[in-house]
């Protein structure tokens, strides 16, 4: 029988390119489960990309799909959702892709409030370059461009987006996909810019440089570093570094909307226009 | 002030009300948001630079109050990223901007040939590389517009070189982007994009130039005929293709293979260089009559223009080839002006960017000698005329 995310899948184009025990799958499969759920069409679902192992996720989906250039998916779909308000406009980022060359996009698709919802997959590496520093890369980690370990310090990329103005903040892993996918299904029903960072595995380019040499141990981690959002905020910020903070991090309801508000006040213009008596003949 | 209430004015009418419509004064880059508007563009996103900021401006006032959206963007990359977002929907989507906007838009200018969005750029050039100088005109940008992005790919590239021109100009831009599914950039310069000048609404209409007429009523902007070319894809509309700037098959999903490869590039470069005819602009005065030929475009067409009035009143044998059109290549008009005319003499406000590509297109029949300023100020039509007089007496003490 058919797994029933077939129905938005190219499956002529399988197998994909990632990688064994990679975990953007994961998170796309679980997308497409919760599009089923809320009745997706695919002629109204506009799905974005960049470039990266994350965006290569357009190239299964089957729905409207944009597969950009890096970094800038979410500038295309602030294009597409103003000309097409009615679509469901959903954004795949990297974490390269979405908070390094795409970082001024993100925190001014945040400002704007704009009803987007964009998933990104960070596996802190990468990936498809073969394996360098990533912006979510913890101090200490080995890249083929941190070679003698990161120096760097990572970005909290839901804090980030919080303080540039997103109204929905998730983040989950691909260890606990259920949840995960809960998350997805929120931020896409959220009136607003919607975030969910997923955290994920990348055994080839990120866990065996860190010395985890199968994806089962990464996931493993990941689990044992996963705190929810209660216990954090009972842990001292000693006790919370290296730790994933999971579950609904920001949620704010009755916040302007970009497209609606542009809306609503291009309609009430050109009802000004319309209604505006006519020019004096002087003046003409 | 006077003019934007002007441009309110005449263009509410317009879009409104069919009413007499008398001349206006009006400045070239607020003409240049009104061909926009009149031919169709409903989407705008911009990020604001000098000396291109007035479109910006009036696109922001019109478009929200006739349903087009308008975006002021983080950046200029964002901008043309969100046009092409626009024209992936079937919009037709427009972005102006300055020389260092149009250096960030490079990537995406790519892009959208790729994955044939039909956009416009408009950039206003300024003089020098990086900040130049934001204030004086140049015509530095004439390579960039063609080789910008990087790979091999198909440009189109257009000039302005008066007010009335960046009305109509654009309105061609709009047409071209939509007919070939190409982004389609117009060059204007810091003269032409602020200056004023009278520009009749009237006259839109009738477009009389050597390459042909060009009518501007609204039959002019036919969509449908873009398939005649390549089939569009867009988004909604009952389909739900798949789009990416990687080399692709018909179907739109990637390829490696060789052949498919090849094919695809050419098919893209094809559909503007079998359609020359089409896209190339151009106006000669004093046909066959001249000894020198003055080849000019944007404002040194202007220049041109006087030169070839005053040379007239001095008996010099001047004729001026003026294009509209710089990409694809006007070959055909270049060569049969060079097969009749001893100079071709070309000015330009940059080190020679254009002439390079006339020398290569005529330097089997004539002499091709470029006349070149970077200092922000423009040729006199008297410096021209000397140096066209110093030539002839050159050639002839030989």
């Amino acid at each position: 029988m058919p797994l029933a995310i077939e129905k938005f899948l190219h499956t002529e184009r399988l197998p994909h390119i990632w990688c064994p025990g990679c975990g953007i799958g994961i998170v796309v499969s679980a997308f497409l489960r919760v599009a089923i759920d809320l009745g997706y069409e695919r002629e109204n679902t506009v799905v974005v990309s960049g470039i990266g192992c994350s965006s290569r996720a357009c190239n299964y989906i089957d729905m409207g799909t944009v597969h950009s250039i890096h970094g800038r998916a979410l500038a295309v779909a602030t294009g597409i959702k103003m000309a097409r308000p009615k679509f469901n406009v959903v954004v795949f980022m990297g974490d390269g892709d979405g908070a390094a060359i795409g970082g001024n996009h993100l925190i001014h698709a945040c400002r704007r409030n704009i009803d987007l919802t964009c998933i990104v997959l960070n596996n802190q590496v990468y990936g498809m370059t073969g394996g360098q520093l990533s912006p979510t890369m913890a101090i200490g980690d080995k890249a083929t461009t941190a070679t003698h370990g990161n120096v760097e310090r990572p970005f909290d990329l839901c804090r980030l987006v919080e303080a540039a103005g997103a109204t929905f903040v998730a983040r989950g892993t691909a260890a606990n996909i259920r949840q995960t996918e809960m998350f997805i299904k929120k931020g896409l029903q959220h009136p607003g810019f919607a975030f969910i960072e997923a955290v994920l595995p990348c055994p080839t380019e990120y866990g065996r440089r860190q010395g985890m040499k199968n994806v089962v141990k990464m996931l493993d981690d990941e689990k044992a570093r996963s705190v929810t959002k209660l216990k954090a905020a009972a842990m001292s910020p000693d006790e919370l570094y290296g730790k994933i903070v999971t579950g609904v991090l920001h949620e704010e309801k009755n916040v302007p909307e970009f497209q609606r508000t542009y809306a609503e006040s291009a309609h009430a213009l050109t009802r000004a226009a319309t209604e505006k008596a006519p020019i004096p003949e002087e003046e003409k | 002030m006077v003019n934007c209430h002007a441009m309110e004015q005449w263009h509410s009418h317009l879009l409104r009300e069919r009413v007499d419509q008398s001349s206006l004064v009006i400045q070239g880059n607020r003409a240049c948001a009104l061909g926009a508007l009149d031919a169709g563009v409903r989407f705008f996103a911009g990020y604001p630079i000098s000396p291109s900021s007035e479109i910006m401006e009036a696109m922001a006032y019109e478009l929200p109050r006739s349903t087009g959206v308008f975006v002021q963007m983080e950046d200029e990359i964002a901008s043309i990223m969100a046009c092409i977002g626009a024209a992936l929907t079937g919009e037709v989507a427009m972005t102006a901007t300055s020389g260092p906007g149009f250096s960030l838009m490079q990537e995406g200018i790519g892009y959208a040939i790729m994955v044939e969005a039909p956009i416009v750029i408009v950039n206003v050039m300024r003089v020098g590389p990086s900040t130049g100088r934001p204030t004086a005109p140049s015509q530095g940008d004439v390579m960039q517009a063609r080789w910008g992005t990087h790979g091999d790919h198909p440009a189109i590239v257009l000039a302005a070189s008066n007010v009335a021109d960046m009305y109509r100009l654009t309105m061609a831009a709009v047409r071209f982007a939509q007919r070939f599914r190409s982004p389609v950039i117009l060059l204007a310069d810091q003269l032409v994009g602020q200056m004023r000048e009278s520009f009749s609404p009237e006259l839109v209409g009738r477009y009389r130039l050597t390459s042909g007429d060009f009518d501007f009523t609204p039959t002019y902007i036919r969509p449908d005929l873009a398939r005649e070319v390549r089939n569009p894809h867009v988004l909604g509309e009952g389909v739900h293709p798949h789009v990416t700037g990687l080399y692709h098959d018909e179907t739109g999903f990637p390829t490696n293979d060789p052949e498919m490869s090849d094919e695809f590039l050419r098919e893209l470069y094809n559909k503007v260089a079998h359609h020359r005819s089409e896209l190339c602009l151009y106006d000669v005065k004093n046909e066959g009559k001249g000894r020198v030929c003055i080849v000019a475009y944007g404002s040194c067409a202007r220049t041109a223009r006087a030169a070839w009035k005053l040379a007239d009143e001095e008996g010099l044998p001047v004729e001026v080839l003026h294009l509209y059109t710089l990409f694809p290549l006007p070959v055909e008009i270049v060569q049969q002006v060079a097969r009749r005319v001893e100079f071709m003499i070309i000015p330009e406000l940059n080190l020679g960017q254009y002439a390079h590509e006339v020398r290569k297109m005529a330097e089997q029949w004539t002499t091709v000698i470029g006349m070149n300023k970077i200092d922000g100020t423009l040729f006199t039509p008297r410096e021209v005329l000397d140096r066209i007089a110093e030539l002839i007496g050159k050639y002839e003490s030989v």
